[in-house]
């Protein structure tokens, strides 16, 4: 159970800067994730939810309290590290996409490949691999801008999913599609989850992401005030 | 080399701005290689013309000679001692005189020189005296100056040793066309024999030209001048023509400099969600800033490449064709030919390549530290100030 354990956090407070007061966006976060959840922070605009996933990401640290992951705490990596973490073991999928304009839908899924050194072939390979999983082999040399947003969002799943991280943090990727595009990527989603064993951490408001969730947390006020598994483990 | 791979990419991706960029500076490679390359060419042309017609391997002056005061001429000429390698050497003689063409008074040096003298381009031979008249020889410029032609006859003025007035009809017998305006403007060659007796100064010379072969010693009353030492001066006033056009080409870069600036701020902000990406997806914060300047510096990069394909062969064909000067420059008293032909060496080439591209990558650099300071949640969401 212990071993599982790949996500802590424990008395998690993250204040910012606020003119020349504080806002406080988060307050005192207490929350465990074990691997292969495929969880979700739900609440309303402004509760903390891109604030927390921002933390677990590395790319923002704790004001106070501590954030371990994958055995390391937040608060303690250097830049190197972070970006080293986040390079091998986190993917980031965003409402926006966020893909590099100037490459193709193959180079943006290669770019964490490339950045780790990973040999020519290996990358090949699993740059192929990871447009099969959201079916895009056939957009292999497309610009993004050619892209509709579920192709989009479905490249940066392939972006995210290509290292094979153990987490993978989805702020809103639901939010700019239609309802089918919506669905298609969530089923792509779980399918990985299961096939890999990724721990997907997702932010939304989206009732059609919530029903595929199995477990939620629900923020307010930068506060948790439910934590409900879906389904029985099995 | 993998930043390098994505700085190309992106910079090729910006499209139509990398390409005024690229423009801009392939252009100011040009102008800074032609005009350093004309200059060179020149100082080349002009060295080798002045050895040629006036310097010879050194030249041997009396010690009261100064080519910048004619006062001296008075005292500077004597015999050369029995110790000096004379068979080496051609003896000039100068003196202060007067020339009255169309009865206008024009002050000049009469110059004395052996006919037969081979060292120097000068057409001598035409000074050989087969008539009772004296021959003489003048440039093109002193021609031009005067209105004489071949075969006019000019009435010239001189003093003897003892400071006499003396004159006498001389006859222009030939006009040579030299780049080198030092032997030119304001003179006139007349043979050495003739010179030394108008002038009762007999076996006398102002000072001898070095051939090849001639060591210089130390002599009495005589001071040897290198080859090198009399083209310093040259060669100062020439280089000194670089500062000139280093104004203009700093300008011209400058533009093309502060375009790659400016498109390096502009791109930072806007690009701001796409580097927050480079860092969720592990890049380091200086990783992004390498990779930002890279794609500043690329640009001189393109630029020579871009710079090659139409300059290379611009820059060939001015070599060949040589390229006019304004003939206003002639009238410094500067040696220089009607059509110079640009001469680009390899450290001129390597040289600018050099300069552009540290100086593009500084400018790219510069702006591309701000990165370092950026929150990757703030850049994501495209709220850095
Ligand atoms: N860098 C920041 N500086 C100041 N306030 C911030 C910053 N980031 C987030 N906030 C504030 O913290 C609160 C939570 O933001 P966020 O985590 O983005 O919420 P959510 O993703 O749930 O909509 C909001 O009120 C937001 O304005
Ligand atoms: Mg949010």
């Amino acid at each position: 159970m212990e071993k599982n354990k790949i996500i802590s956090i424990e008395h998690l407070t993250k204040r910012f800067p606020v003119g020349k007061g504080e806002f406080t966006a988060l307050k005192d976060i207490n929350l465990e994730f074990r691997k292969g959840e495929f969880a979700g922070l739900v609440g309303p605009s402004g509760s903390g939810k891109t604030t927390m996933l921002n933390i677990i990401g590395s790319l923002d640290s704790p004001s106070e309290g501590k954030a371990m992951v994958l055995g390391r705490s937040i608060a303690d990596l250097s830049h190197q590290e972070a970006a080293a973490l986040r390079n091998r073991h986190i993917g980031f999928i965003f409402q926006e996409y966020h893909l590099l304009p100037v490459y193709t839908v193959y180079e943006n899924v290669e770019f964490s490949l490339l950045l780790q050194g990973m040999e020519a072939s290996k990358r090949k390979k699993a740059v192929m691999e990871a447009l099969e999983w959201v079916d895009l082999t056939d957009k292999v040399d497309s610009k993004p801008a050619k892209l509709s947003g579920g192709e989009s969002q479905r490249v940066a799943i392939a972006r995210a999913m290509v290292k094979r991280p153990e987490i993978l943090l989805a702020d809103e990727p639901s939010a700019n599609l239609d309802a089918k595009n919506a669905h298609n990527i969530l089923q792509l989603m779980k399918k990985l989850n299961q096939e890999l064993e990724t721990t997907f951490i997702f932010s939304t408001h989206d009732e059609k992401v919530m029903q595929y969730l199995d477990r939620i947390i629900s923020l307010e006020d930068g506060k948790v005030v439910k934590d409900e598994k879906m389904k029985v483990e099995f | 080399m993998l930043t390098f791979k994505l700085a190309l990419k992106n910079l090729l991706g910006a499209g139509m701005r990398t390409w005024l960029n690229v423009a801009v500076l392939s252009l100011a490679y040009i102008v800074i290689i032609f005009y350093n390359g004309l200059i060179d060419g020149w100082n080349q042309q002009a060295r080798h013309d002045s050895i040629l017609w006036e310097y010879g391997q050194g030249q041997l002056w009396h010690q009261s000679y100064d080519p910048y005061d004619p006062f001296t001429l008075q005292e500077a000429h004597g015999t050369l001692p029995q110790s000096a390698d004379s068979k080496a050497l051609i003896p000039i003689l100068i003196t202060q005189g007067s020339i009255y063409p169309q009865g206008r008074m024009q002050s000049v040096q009469l110059k004395g020189i052996p006919p037969h003298q081979q060292l120097l381009a000068l057409p001598t031979h035409s000074l050989d005296n087969t008539t009772h008249v004296m021959p003489a020889l003048i440039g093109k410029r002193m021609a031009n100056t005067t209105k004489l032609r071949k075969g006019d006859q000019v009435l010239i003025r001189w003093r003897d040793k003892n400071g006499t007035f003396d004159a006498r009809e001389i006859v222009i017998t030939e006009i040579f066309d030299s780049d080198v305006s030092s032997i030119d403007n304001g003179q006139v060659w007349l043979p050495l024999q003739g010179l030394q007796e108008m002038t009762g100064l007999q076996e006398q010379a102002t000072l001898w030209v070095a051939g090849g072969g001639y060591q210089p010693t130390s002599l009495e009353h005589w001071k040897f001048q290198s080859q090198d030492a009399l083209l310093a001066n040259l060669d100062a006033v020439i280089q000194s023509k670089k500062a000139s056009g280093f104004i203009i080409y700093t300008l011209l870069l400058g533009i093309a400099l502060l375009a790659i600036f400016d498109t390096q701020v502009l791109s930072i902000f806007r690009r701001q969600k796409e580097i927050g990406t480079y860092m969720a997806l592990g890049m380091t914060r200086l990783q992004v800033v390498g990779l930002f300047t890279l794609e500043g510096g690329a640009n001189s990069l393109l630029a020579t490449v871009v710079g090659s394909l139409y300059g290379v062969p611009l820059l060939l064909y001015l070599a060949n064709t040589g390229f006019a000067m304004p003939a206003a420059s002639d009238n410094y008293g500067l040696t220089i030919a009607e059509r110079i032909y640009p001469v680009y060496s390899v450290g001129l080439i390597l040289g600018t390549i050099a300069l552009v591209v540290i100086a593009a990558t500084l400018v790219s650099f510069l702006p591309s530290r701000k990165i370092a300071k950026m929150n990757p949640t703030l850049a994501l969401k495209g709220k850095v100030q």
